[in-house]
């Protein structure tokens, strides 16, 4: 039992540790940025490439940092689709939407990964596996319809293939 | 650079430069690695390509890549530039990319069932 | 894989054009030459997909030295193995000449290639973006080098006011006023910015510019700096283009490292610096002042102009902001002049356009062209055309913010006016081109998604009236539309239209708005009839192929009682509907198969094949009649003029009914143009004969030899009969109109078959016939000739082969037959002698302008004709009514065809019903069949019944559909079986139908749309 117990300490506090290490990390970043004009968007994509999203402690951070209203921060972030506020999925899947894409048939794409995964867009599956996007045109017109799932990218998608593709990063 | 003049320097420089680097070259090979180009796998391309010379041993061929040139349907092209003439070959995957260099740019032989166009 | 190696290929163009014009000829005299100067293990022939250049066919081009020939002939064939091959010297006599007679040798320099113009994209996939020396070898930074050095500020700006250069970032504001306005402005710090947040969803020549040459900004940007007095500029650009701001970062760098970016560049004293912006996926921040807010790093919300930007933009300060293609015109403009640039181009627009061509094109990618190219020549010249060989239906342009362009306006020039005219927008270059898989209502409701995902919620007209707009469109996208949404949707986005803060607002309407304007009856499909034309909008329908057949047949129900051979079921099922079984599996047009969502994973259900072997394979001993159902009005008399499909079909479900159909038939059999028209190699006499004795066992009298108005009188049907149903078809022949057309020996193609077939035989063909025309009359007349033992059998077509509007498959067999179609020809004169025909006089075509139907049309070729030796000519260039026996009281339309309410099949005389092709004109038989169910509902609600047809459907159990459908392996379709060409005497069938197990292969095919997900 004592040493489960000890394994769960050293587990969590290495979790501290990490954490402390990208606060660290995040004002490195906003005070590089503070001698740049408007920083706030450029200091949010900074900081959501470092947790892979934007914890509420994080805004704060960058809002005590830049020195602007955690309300501004709030705002500004809201306004732009790039950023989120909940942890995504281990792979995020994006299907794109572009107008090449849908005419070549993305929506039966989308449709198909909704119900294989069994979430909606701008959700995550419970066991945190995938989450689920639409993009607005990666200018890849000519490969339409086009899937990324993460760095991936996927081209000319067929609707019988998908089963396929999210076997292939199923538990890795 | 300071002056005009220096452009105009550095220029004659640039090109006498490329044209020096492309004599020591039997061969220039050029990868199109725009995002669609890279979407239809362009890095695998450009894998195989470097691969292949290294196992084969070959040093004096140029490998470059450049943008987007408007064939994305036909993406990955590989434009092979041989004795002064330029042969672009379309949907080319890492196996062909490969007998491309052991075919057309070690043995000189255009493969004719897999070119766009030539110049 | 290639296994051997040849030192030279010879590519000769087998696409449809070249095919239709002659290059299997010279294939073959390659080939046979390459061979006869043993030049086999040198010369390797290829036959290549189309090159794009059809109207110069036959090509072919010589690798790998890149010659190209056109108009080769089998002696050029010869002469270039001689010569080129051989002896390595090119043949210029069929080398490409343009003009003054200039020799073009080389593929990059045909129409095809040559049509493209290129300053935006001219280092584009030339250079190595990564590699400063590669741009500056190329002209890079001289344009900076002579403005700085060598003109004023006034000088720079006028030079690009001069050009003509208009904004390429959708609004096409004067390039020069801009900057002459920012020069102008008061203010110790402007800014320069470059808008590459390029959001138009399909478009990708930015992106393509900042990867591929991003130098040629940094440089244009540096150069508008020098101009207004700016020492400072952003580059906006959409995080979704991680490798345009890698590539940028690294041109700047580099920019900065060789002294064009710094404090004193090339020691004039000007300093200039760029720093890029990462835009967050925001839509509206390609509006100029949202951009401007976000680079602020705030929310990109744009505000109300005036102040315009250049007197009042980032940090308030006057602000330059262009798009990446605009600057990337600037250097070039620079070097050549402003008089070089506006040769370019038309009138009010110059230079060139880069066009982003997407969706169903054949060579999808970035197209650069002048200004006022044609939208027909970038799709077929530059494009290759439309994807599958499909129909072109609209393009649209200037994406979610444009409108789109139907076919009838190929011809338009693309530039900014133009396109402003039409209802769409040069936009940002986005062109995305549709087929008609494409629903044009889910389109606009595409876009307004699209434009309420990205409102900023700012301004109310924008924020709700959009989403009021897209509540319409989903309503009737989803079957639930009313009459007067159309012009609720054209008020709302009028108002929108003048009343939104910003672009993005006042242009969020167009897509709906013009969508409306050319495509209206689509609207009217989902509102009315709840109909989706292009089989889209899945919740109007389960299984597209069942949505579109026109006799609504269950085609997912039947194909699946073939998979579990139970094939009298299916043809029960098939025929509780549509009594022509049999006829239909042989020679329907089968629209269902062009919708087949099997399409999708690799070539769509054999549907026709398998109607027909279960019609085929049916036990017939053991089928019941159909079942009836007595309507509440039962017993009536319906007078059914005409004995075709459509008029039968009627006869029949109004039997099923109670009612008592009497069909008055002209000639001596029933079944109009399936028993007359259809030669029986296609169709057999038998098994029309047993479909027609199935309907007559239903309660149908049919009068054979009874014309009406001849026989008995239209007046006398009107009082003895308590409704009527005209279904008389199409079948008088037009006329050529041409001298000699009287002389003997020219014939129209209905009169032919109808004497051939009704075993008259008073028309004897000679040896040798020409048949105009490009449809399936056409080539039954062809086919029928041919079997009555004329020599030569000649088809003489105005257009290409893939603009016959007969069937593809007709089309292959005739040729196999040895019949010759003669393309792009016009017969201008039958010649004689002695009253009899000796020859037929043709024209010589080329395909021209674009006309309303979106294909080519042809025009004469000044000076050429020829002569075809014939002793027969059969026309069959179309057909119309012959309706002069019922008076004038029935309202007809232009064409002579019946005019009626298309929903109820009624004319405008109470009681009297019409369909098949003497309403719609020669159309097909499923067409005429779907008229004839539709009007048997509304003659049985006319004689008070509740027009609810008699069905056995309930009792037939559809197997259920197989649960796990994930794993489907591609199978290309079962291929059908013909008979072989030297046993096609007399009129054998030709299409010999499936094998048991190869229609239970194909059925398993499936994929059970009807069972939903």
């Amino acid at each position: 039992m004592s040493s489960h117990t000890c394994e769960c300490e050293a587990k969590a506090k290495a979790a501290q540790e990490e954490e402390a290490r990208l606060y660290e990390e995040l004002d490195v970043i906003i005070q590089k940025h503070k001698e740049v004009k408007g920083p706030l968007i450029q200091v949010l994509h900074a900081a959501q490439e470092l947790f892979g999203w934007l914890p509420e402690k994080a805004q704060a951070r960058i809002a005590k940092g830049l020195d602007v209203p955690l309300s501004e921060v709030h705002g500004v972030l809201s306004f732009y689709s790039f950023f989120t506020t909940v942890p995504r999925g281990k792979h995020t899947i994006r299907v794109c939407l572009g107008t090449a894409c849908y005419v070549r048939g993305g929506k039966q794409v989308l449709e198909k990964f909704q119900q294989e995964l069994g979430i909606n867009v701008n959700n995550t599956t419970e066991d945190r596996e995938f989450s689920l996007e639409v993009n607005r045109c990666v200018g890849a017109c000519g490969l339409a319809p086009v899937v990324t799932v993460g760095p991936d990218i996927y081209r000319r998608v067929k609707v019988d293939k998908i089963p396929e593709i999210i076997k292939k990063y199923r538990g890795s | 650079m300071k002056t005009l003049e220096d452009l105009k320097k550095v220029r004659e420089q640039a090109l006498e430069q490329m044209k020096l680097r492309e004599g020591k070259f039997s061969a220039k090979v050029v990868v199109a690695m725009g995002t669609c180009g890279i979407a239809a796998g362009a890095r695998e391309v450009m894998a195989a390509i470097l691969d292949e010379l290294d196992k084969r041993g070959i040093s004096d061929v140029a490998v470059t890549q450049t943008g987007c040139k408007g064939l994305c349907e036909q993406e990955p092209t590989v434009d092979i530039i041989k004795n002064g003439q330029s042969v672009t070959y379309g949907y080319v995957d890492a196996d062909k990319a490969r007998q491309i260099i052991a075919q057309h740019v070690v043995n000189g032989n255009v493969i004719g069932d897999w070119v766009v166009s030539a110049s | 894989m290639a296994d051997k190696f040849y030192r030279t290929h010879v590519l000769v163009c087998a696409g449809a054009g070249c095919v239709s014009c002659g290059c299997q000829d010279v294939a073959n005299a390659f080939s046979r030459e390459i061979e006869l100067h043993g030049l086999g293990d040198e010369v390797k022939l290829v036959m290549t997909g189309c090159m794009g250049s059809c109207n110069l066919g036959p090509v072919a081009a010589v690798l790998p030295d890149g010659t190209f020939y056109e108009k080769l002939t089998a002696e050029g064939a010869h002469r270039i193995v001689e010569e080129h091959l051989l002896k390595g010297r090119p043949v210029e006599d069929f080398m490409h000449r343009e003009g003054d007679n200039i020799v073009l040798p080389k593929m990059e320099e045909l129409p095809f290639f040559k049509m493209q113009k290129k300053i935006v994209l001219r280092n584009c996939g030339v250079i190595d973006p990564g590699n400063i020396e590669e741009y500056i070898a190329r002209d890079g930074y001289s344009a900076l080098a002579k403005a700085l050095g060598e003109m004023t500020r006034e000088e720079v700006i006028d030079e690009i006011k001069r050009s003509g250069l208009r904004g390429r970032g959708g609004g096409g504001f004067s390039t020069g006023m801009k900057w002459e306005f920012t020069a102008k402005a008061q203010g110790d710090q402007k800014y320069v910015l470059c808008n590459a947040d390029e959001g138009d969803p399909g478009a990708f020549m930015d992106r393509s510019v900042l990867e591929g040459d991003p130098h040629s900004v940094i440089e244009a940007m540096t150069i508008a700096g020098y101009a207004i007095g700016s020492n400072q500029g952003y580059v906006y650009v959409r995080a979704e283009y991680p490798l345009a701001i890698e590539r940028l970062s690294t041109a700047i760098r580099q920019a900065r490292e060789w002294g064009f970016l710094s404090s004193d560049i090339l020691g004039t004293g000007f300093g200039f610096d760029l720093d890029i912006r990462i835009g967050a996926g925001a839509f509206v921040c390609g509006e100029e002042t949202a951009l401007m807010a976000s680079i602020e790093g705030k929310r990109g919300e744009p505000r109300p102009r005036p102040p315009f930007p250049a007197i009042s933009g980032l940090w308030e300060c006057p602000t330059l902001l262009n798009n990446v293609e605009t600057y990337a015109n600037i250097t070039w403009i620079i070097i050549n002049g402003a008089d070089e640039f506006a040769k370019i181009g038309t009138e009010g627009s110059k230079g060139t356009k880069v066009f982003a061509l997407a969706g169903a094109i054949n060579n999808s990618g970035l197209v650069e062209v002048p200004m006022g190219t044609s939208l027909g020549d970038i799709i077929f010249d530059i494009g290759g055309g439309v994807r599958n060989g499909k129909a072109f239906k609209a393009a649209q342009a200037g994406g979610p913010s444009g409108g789109c362009i139907p076919k009838e306006f190929l011809n338009v020039p693309m530039d900014y006016d133009s396109l402003k005219e039409l209802g769409a927008m040069m936009g940002s270059g986005g062109l995305i081109i549709m087929d008609e898989g494409t629903c044009m209502v889910d389109l606009a409701r595409y876009f307004l998604d699209f434009i309420q995902d990205e409102s900023c919620g700012k301004c109310t007209p924008c924020r709700i009236g959009t989403k009021r707009m897209l509540e319409i469109l989903d309503r009737i996208c989803h079957g639930l539309g009313q009459e007067g949404d159309i012009e609720l949707l054209i008020n709302l986005g009028n108002q929108i239209k003048d009343s939104a803060l910003c672009g993005l607002g006042q242009t969020a309407p167009n897509p709906v708005l013009s969508t409306i304007r050319y495509f209206r009856h689509e609207y009217e499909a989902h509102i009315r009839d709840k109909r989706c034309p292009a089989c889209v909008c899945n919740s109007l329908f389960d299984a597209p192929c069942s949505h579109t057949c026109p006799a609504g047949t269950q085609v997912p129900q039947y194909v699946a009682l073939v998979a579990n051979r139970r094939f009298t079921d299916a043809l029960r099922l098939i025929r509780d509907k549509n009594p022509f079984t049999s006829a239909c599996g042989r020679v329907c047009n089968a629209p269902c198969e062009d919708k087949c969502r099997r399409a999708q994973i690799d070539e769509p259900l054999s549907i026709r094949a398998l109607k027909r072997f279960a019609a085929d394979s049916a036990e017939i001993g053991s089928l019941p009649l159909p079942g009836k159902r007595i309507s509440r009005a039962a017993g009536k008399r319906v007078a059914i003029i005409g004995g075709g499909p459509s008029g039968l079909t009627a006869a029949y479900h109004l039997a099923r009914l109670g009612h008592l159909p009497t069909v008055f038939e002209a000639e001596s059999v029933a079944g109009g143009m399936l028993a007359t028209c259809i030669p029986p190699y296609r169709l057999p006499r038998t098994v029309i004969q047993g479909e027609i004795d199935m309907i007559k066992a239903t309660g149908v009298e049919i009068k054979l030899n009874t014309r009406v108005g001849k026989d008995i009188s239209f007046e006398k049907i009107r009082k003895d009969y308590d409704a009527i149903y005209l279904a008389t078809g199409a079948d008088k022949g037009w006329t050529l109109g041409i001298p000699g057309e009287d002389l003997q020996g020219v014939f129209d193609s209905i009169t032919f078959l109808k004497d051939v077939n009704l075993g008259k035989n008073t028309i004897k063909v000679g040896e040798s016939v020409a048949v105009i025309g490009g449809g399936n009359a056409a080539i039954d007349a062809a086919r029928t000739a041919k079997r009555l033992g004329a020599k030569n059998v000649t088809i003489v077509y105005r257009r290409l082969k893939e603009d016959m509007p007969a069937a593809s498959e007709e089309i292959h067999e005739a040729e196999l037959e040895g019949i010759e179609i003669k393309l792009l020809a016009l017969p201008i004169e039958a010649i004689g002698q002695g009253g009899k025909l000796t020859s037929l006089k043709c024209q010589r075509l080329e395909l021209a302008q674009f006309d309303k139907s979106g294909r080519r049309s042809p025009k004469p070729v000044e000076g050429a004709t020829f002569d075809l030796p014939v002793d027969t000519v059969i026309t069959a260039i179309s057909q119309e009514p012959d309706i002069q026996f019922l008076g004038g009281e029935i309202k007809t339309r232009r064409g002579g065809t019946v005019d009626v309410q298309a929903s109820t099949m009624g004319t405008n005389v109470d009681g009297i019903f019409a369909g098949g092709d003497v309403v719609s004109g020669p159309w097909t038989v499923i067409g005429a069949i779907g008229d004839g169910i539709k009007a048997a509902i509304s003659i049985d609600r006319y004689l008070g019944g509740d027009g609810e047809l008699a069905s056995d459907a309930a009792e037939i159990t559809i197997p259920a559909a197989p649960e796990d459908v994930d794993d489907i392996v591609e199978t290309p379709r079962v291929c059908c079986n013909t008979l072989a060409v030297e046993k096609r005497t007399g009129m054998t069938e030709v299409d010999l139908g499936y094998s048991r197990e190869q229609a239970l292969r194909e059925a398993a095919r499936c994929l059970r749309c009807d069972a939903g997900t």
